[in-house]
């Protein structure tokens, strides 16, 4: 899928993502791949700067840990990221119902 | 390689004016990403740098509005306060024999809260009206912050001025008001000082998203009427002139007609000046303005 076409997604996306837990950087973008079969590859770096905004909006939060002797940013969905990525998904679900009804 | 990659990102975000413990910190994420996958494509320290200060940039600007709308709103309660229960003394006519410091003041304490109130609310509104864009153009980002730099120097100004008339008449006022004004002086201070570390956060940012500054009417968009559009000055003449008028009639209904015409034309005409002088570095107008009307991004 072309990244343009995630571009106004993303945020949605990432939310999503951390929903079922706190994953570093690179753990997101490999559960976004896992999680779309590779559908949803994005150009990696991109995926940083969305993710300090998210956090800079109350959205996320993040914490350091350390693995293999590596320090790492964790990052989780807040309360209010959770309230977010509801809203996200009626939009979603609204907007996928409206768009197969014209394609059908 | 990566240690090659990593250097010249932190390079590059210095450039964009992200520094200290953002950069650390942005610059350790991606070297634990190297360090997961030595192969991974992360793209171009230029083109990340320059993200992250659009994305942030956004952010920040939205957040300085903010900011400042809510110190402006707490140091101008507390101005208003002080200023509708003033004796004669403090705004009236000057005694004889004041002392320049308290002209000045006098002058600052009537000019400066109107600066401080247009470009106080101009930063909010079109902070409100871009909320829903992930990245505001660069150009758009420096206006609400010059917006809000304009707001919170002026809202300084006018809560010191409160204070140095307190003090240079104090043997012209009583000293309840005396100490009324000395403390909304001072809270008003502090509740704008506390902006600028928000301000500084912001103004060290050098995000490069495309896109136009626009002008006053992005800012108020449907309110104003389509025969307006793409005329900032005859908007600005239309505002002045309601701005005499009120002025004026204000004047009337307190009996002191003369004194009210002739406070509403200075003021409409202090309304134009500003307009003139600071509406370009605002982003009220541009060198374009008076084209044909423009189409509303919002």
């Amino acid at each position: 899928m072309r990244s343009e076409s995630l571009k106004g997604h993303l945020d949605a996306l990432l939310l999503a993502v951390l929903s079922r837990g706190p994953l570093h950087g690179y753990a997101v973008i490999e559960e976004l791949g896992r999680r779309s079969d590779g559908a949803l590859a994005l150009p990696e770096g991109t995926v940083y700067p969305a993710l300090h905004r998210l956090e800079a909006a109350g959205l996320l939060s993040s914490a350091w840990s350390t693995a293999e002797g590596r320090r790492r940013r964790v990052y989780d969905l807040t309360r209010r990221g959770h309230r977010e990525l509801g809203t996200r998904h009626g939009e979603w679900r609204a907007f996928v119902g409206a768009v197969e009804a014209v394609m059908a | 390689m990566s240690v090659a990659y990593l250097d010249a990102l932190r390079a590059e975000l210095a450039g964009a004016g992200i520094t200290g413990r953002r950069r650390d910190r942005i610059v350790t994420e991606f070297a634990d990403h190297l360090a997961c996958d030595p192969a991974a494509q992360l793209g171009s320290p230029r083109k990340l740098a320059c993200q992250f200060a659009d994305e942030l940039g956004t952010l920040q600007a939205r957040r300085v509005a903010g900011r400042t709308f809510a110190a402006l709103a707490i140091a101008g309660l507390l101005f208003g306060v002080a200023f509708f229960g003033s004796p004669a003394a403090a705004f009236g006519a000057a005694p004889a024999g004041a002392p320049l410091l308290g002209r000045l003041a006098r002058v600052l304490a009537i000019l400066a809260p109107q600066v401080a109130f247009v470009a106080g609310l101009l930063a909010a509104l079109r902070a409100l009206r871009r909320r829903h864009q992930g990245v505001i153009a660069a150009a758009e980002a420096r206006i609400i912050l010059r917006r809000a730099t304009v707001a919170t120097g002026a809202g300084l100004a006018s809560s010191v001025s409160l204070g140095v008339i307190a003090l240079v008449f104090a043997d012209h006022v009583p000293a309840s008001w005396q100490a009324l004004a000395l403390i909304a002086s001072g809270a008003g201070t502090v509740a704008l000082l506390a902006v600028l570390p928000s301000l500084w956060a912001a103004a060290r940012l050098r995000p490069v998203a495309a896109g136009g500054a626009g002008d006053l009417f992005d800012d108020l968009g449907p309110v104003v009427p389509a025969r307006l559009r793409g005329r900032p000055w005859r908007l600005a003449v239309l505002i002045a002139a309601a701005v005499a008028l009120a002025i004026a009639l204000a004047g009337i209904a307190g009996d002191d007609p003369y004194d009210g015409i002739a406070r509403g034309v200075a003021d409409g005409l202090v309304c134009l000046g500003g307009f003139a002088t600071l509406g370009r570095y605002l982003g009220l107008w541009s060198p374009a303005a008076g084209g044909p009307p423009r189409g509303n991004p919002a």
